[in-house]
């Protein structure tokens, strides 16, 4: 009865199939179109083969009926489909049957087999009744290990937001970054809790290049945070709590890690003149780069949040609330910021005001470039069950205006980051039932 | 294959809405949660044998020290304060690598040793040894639910000071604990898991269902406990509600074997004589299921084999065969509300089989109705305590299959030292600032990671 495994029903094909691909590899399916190609691949592998049980339950039957004739009937107590219910049915029968038994009505019967498909946590168990005349019941039982399942496909209406797994593990995922990419992801680093690892495409499938051990003295706050930036000199910087980490430049990667309470930048991108080169892919038509002041914002090292201490801060603001995270929105002059502050209040500073609004928003955003409507747009979180979900919004003046249909996740989003080219994000969700962590790119179709 | 919800926690759909238009996503740091119990502990020592196992001394005992090794929501065994295991000789020797740089907290570190200690004063009968780093523990036989019997809070590793506050490396420290009354506990700085959200947990003890129910109105607490009986219409009333599936075993036990034929015959009378059905709809207001076996259905897949509809021909039959009937004591707690009502339903429907049941509150009588709080989501642990709890003969655990486990479970129940009545979820009612919190397959909860929203000051 040990190694008991729950097998929760699955509330999206596609993050699943990511999941145990990489369980097994480890691999992923890293491109949506892939992804529908190897679903139907995922979904017949899935078939569950139940010859084994059913012969061996056949078994036990006959060794207290003897061949002969007998009234037999199936409940199902599980929660077995009605397919596979019949699947089971017409196995046991075919196996019974195989066994010299024959099948009649209650009242003709030499015995009356009742079978209750049931189940605990470990596995599936199925139970044989058996009356023989006026005598006792016997009771005899297999148990039959639990399969992965099938799933009905959602998300089937076009969304405007879109994502594409990247990559799921049973560890924390704290942010993933795509270091290599021609029209798909072919190379991407993985930040979870203990290390860095590098992944590359291959033969569609993901292997793992290196890993590298973070270490750290102090103990990490519950709810975990990090995040991986490209450098322009090295390959990675790190980014954890009260902890910064430099990769090294060639192979073997290894991590340079230091005690440190060093802001976090806030904003991507190449250093370029005192300012930041955000985003040069972001879709822009003349092909210029939008510059952006640099800003970073200090992390407090036992915690889940920026202490709002900002440097160089914006226009005259050098402190702001303390926030989970922040987005920006360039207008002609200046950068609105807003901050998702721990009092479940969105700041919204644009150098010369601090306006708080609650917008009833979640603790996570992110802002994306795109080459449609106002340019850029802000993903913003939103609590839910079963799980989160993330929604476009589009700032004409202070007021939000939704500009997508809220995605939805199976789970918690445990971490949201805008990714270094700009025009999409990272999102992390803790599968609700697997207690997986999934990695999708996030991105907004703007012609839907 | 239909997705089968497993998720033992059942939140009332009502308040599942209001949760939905919550917006805060990310966990937030602070607060103190105020927590309201009926058990009144006088110890805190993980070990102490002296203390009734309830899931309120399981949480509470989770919320101040650890095991060496946990099992996850899926059942899986992951480690804790022991990084790494390996098992020997046929499980019956097994080593356990513990974790590096834990500290209790009274400061002292977490050594070998001193876990060895703890899981002695817990298990007197293991042989329990240290070998550099490593806790080895060696049994007399194969255990293959070793590990499963490690995860158990009564296995949480305890340093045992002269006072009565144990010092563990849990979530939470000992601030203040007057025994049987109040417990406060303030967050552990330096816990090697992280500091939890919340700054400090208070724990009113010895409180009644209605106290608590109170408090939680009044806003003086954030997690209290609902009789089984109450869990739907405080659930209808709007309250956020959190059940688990039935953990709970209610059951009548006699306080001795079988002593003759005519006592077999009697029992079994009794056995086909309560009306389980009709009980549970009107006197536990629809709650639990009705049992006839020690284990629930989610937990064996095979309960619904042992029936449970009264019979009374076959009850009367029985007892015809009995020329002399005694008259039983049925003992049950007073301070039970519901137990009184059950204990005088049974002696009526005994009643109706010929047989005389004199319900009473005293603690000397021939069977008592009790409440088992089954120890362990794995089913041979939970047959095997529960086994003990109520003199049955020893369950061994095989490790083998589902019909092994069958034929322990029918084999103690041959011995009809018990008659099971019904399986209980334990239901709480949670304030709806408090968020995050764990109820544990086990019946117990946990506020670990657990945090208060904004709202709450």
């Amino acid at each position: 009865m040990r190694g008991a495994v729950y097998n929760l029903g699955i509330s999206n094909v596609i993050p699943k199939s990511v999941t145990r691909v990489s369980r097994s590899a480890p691999c992923l399916r890293f491109a949506l179109q892939l992804s529908f190609v190897m679903l139907g691949l995922a979904i017949a592998a899935r078939a569950v083969d139940w010859n084994a049980p059913e012969q061996q339950l056949a078994r036990k039957i006959v060794a207290v009926t003897g061949p002969g004739a007998v009234a037999f009937s199936v409940e199902n107590r599980s929660s077995l489909g009605r397919r596979d219910n019949e699947v089971i049915q017409n196995g046991l029968r075919g196996a019974l049957e195989g066994l010299g038994i024959r099948f009649v009505k209650a009242d003709q019967g030499a015995a009356t087999v009742a079978i209750s498909l049931s189940e605990n946590p470990a596995s599936y168990v199925w139970v044989a009744q058996i009356r023989q005349g006026a005598g006792e019941v016997a009771v005899v039982m297999v148990s039959a290990p639990r399969g992965e399942g099938s799933a009905a496909m959602h998300d089937s209406v076009p969304l405007s937001l879109r994502k594409t797994p990247l990559w799921a593990q049973d560890d924390p995922i704290l942010d993933v970054v795509v270091l290599e990419e021609n029209t798909v992801p072919a190379r991407i680093a993985v930040l979870d809790p203990e290390k860095v690892s590098l992944y590359r495409m291959q033969g569609g499938k993901w292997q793992q290049e290196q890993t590298a051990g973070i270490v750290h003295a102090r103990p990490w706050p519950r709810d975990m945070r990090g995040r991986l930036m490209p450098a322009r000199d090295h390959l990675l910087d790190v980014y954890l709590p009260g902890l910064i980490c430099h990769s090294t430049t060639g192979t073997p990667l290894t991590l340079n890690c230091r005690e440190s309470d060093d802001p976090w930048p806030l904003v991507s991108g190449t250093l370029n003149g005192g300012t930041l080169s955000v985003f040069p892919s972001a879709g822009l038509g003349n092909g210029a780069s939008t510059v952006i002041p640099q800003l970073s914002a200090f992390f407090a090292s036992t915690r889940n949040f920026f202490t709002g201490a900002l440097t160089p801060g914006v226009g005259r603001f050098t402190t702001v609330s303390k926030f989970y995270s922040a987005a920006l929105l360039p207008r002609d002059k200046y950068t609105l910021w807003l901050f998702a502050a721990t009092d479940g209040q969105v700041h919204m500073v644009d150098g010369v005001t601090d306006q708080p609004a609650r917008l009833g928003w979640g603790s996570d955003l992110a802002s994306v470039k795109t080459a449609c409507g106002a340019g850029w747009q802000v993903l913003a979180t939103s609590a839910g069950e079963p799980g989160d979900s993330v929604r476009a919004y589009e700032f004409p003046d202070r007021d939000p205006v939704p500009v997508s249909a809220a995605i939805e996740f199976s789970g918690a989003i445990t971490a949201f980051w805008t990714e270094a080219r700009g025009d999409t994000a990272i999102v992390v969700v803790r599968d609700r039932q697997t207690g997986d962590y999934e990695a999708f790119r996030l991105a907004l179709a703007c012609s839907q | 294959m239909r997705p089968f919800d497993w998720r033992w926690l059942v939140v009332s759909s009502l308040l599942a809405g209001a949760l939905a238009a919550d917006a805060e996503t990310r966990t937030q740091y602070g607060g103190t949660a105020h927590v309201a119990m009926r058990a009144a502990p006088t110890s805190l020592d993980p070990a102490d044998g002296t203390q009734p196992d309830s899931f309120a001394r399981r949480s509470l005992t989770m919320l101040m020290f650890d095991t060496l090794v946990t099992t996850d929501e899926n059942e899986h065994v992951q480690a804790a304060l022991a990084t790494s295991w390996q098992a020997s000789t046929g499980n019956q020797r097994w080593q356990f690598r513990l974790r590096h740089g834990v500290k209790f907290h009274d400061g002292t570190p977490l050594t070998a040793e001193v876990a060895a200690a703890s899981l002695r004063a817990a298990n007197p009968s293991w042989n329990v040894l240290v070998d550099a780093d490593s806790v080895v523990i060696e049994r007399d036989g194969a255990d293959p639910e070793l590990l499963a019997e490690l995860a158990l809070p009564r296995n949480a590793i305890a340093k045992r000071n002269s006072d009565s506050k144990p010092s563990g490396t849990g979530p939470f420290h000992i601030v203040d604990w007057q025994p049987a009354k109040r417990l406060t506990l303030a967050a552990e700085e330096a816990c090697w898991r992280g500091r939890p959200f919340l700054d400090g947990v208070e724990v009113e003890m010895g409180r009644s269902f209605r106290d608590q129910m109170m408090a939680l109105d009044l806003g003086k607490a954030d997690w209290v406990e609902v009789a089984p009986e109450q869990s739907r219409r405080i659930s209808a009333e709007g309250r956020l509600l959190a059940s688990s599936l039935p953990i709970e075993l209610m059951a009548l036990v006699f306080t001795r074997d079988v002593k003759s034929a005519d006592d077999r015959m009697l029992r079994e009378s009794l056995a086909l004589s309560v009306e389980r059905g009709s009980i549970r709809s009107v006197l536990l207001q629809g709650a639990g299921q009705p049992a006839a076996s020690i284990l629930p259905n989610w937990l064996s897949g095979y309960a619904f084999v042992f029936p449970t509809d009264a019979d009374l021909p076959r009850a009367r039959h029985a007892r015809e065969q009995v020329r002399t009937i005694p008259t039983w004591s049925v003992g049950y707690d007073g301070s039970d509300p519901v137990a009184r009502l059950l204990a005088e339903r049974i002696a009526l429907n005994a009643r109706d089989a010929g047989l005389s049941l004199q319900p009473t509150t005293a603690n000397a009588a021939d069977l008592r109705l009790v409440r088992i709080s089954l120890a362990s989501p794995d089913p041979w642990i939970a047959l095997a305590n529960a086994a003990a709890l109520t003199g049955m003969p020893p369950v061994k655990s095989t490790g083998g299959s589902v019909e092994d486990l069958y034929a322990a479970e029918q084999a103690a129940l041959a011995t009809q030292r018990i008659i099971p009545l019904f399986h209980l979820p334990v239901s709480y009612a949670v304030a709806t600032t408090l968020k995050n919190w764990t109820l544990r397959r086990d019946g117990s909860w946990s506020l670990a990671d657990a945090w208060i929203g904004s709202g709450k000051p």
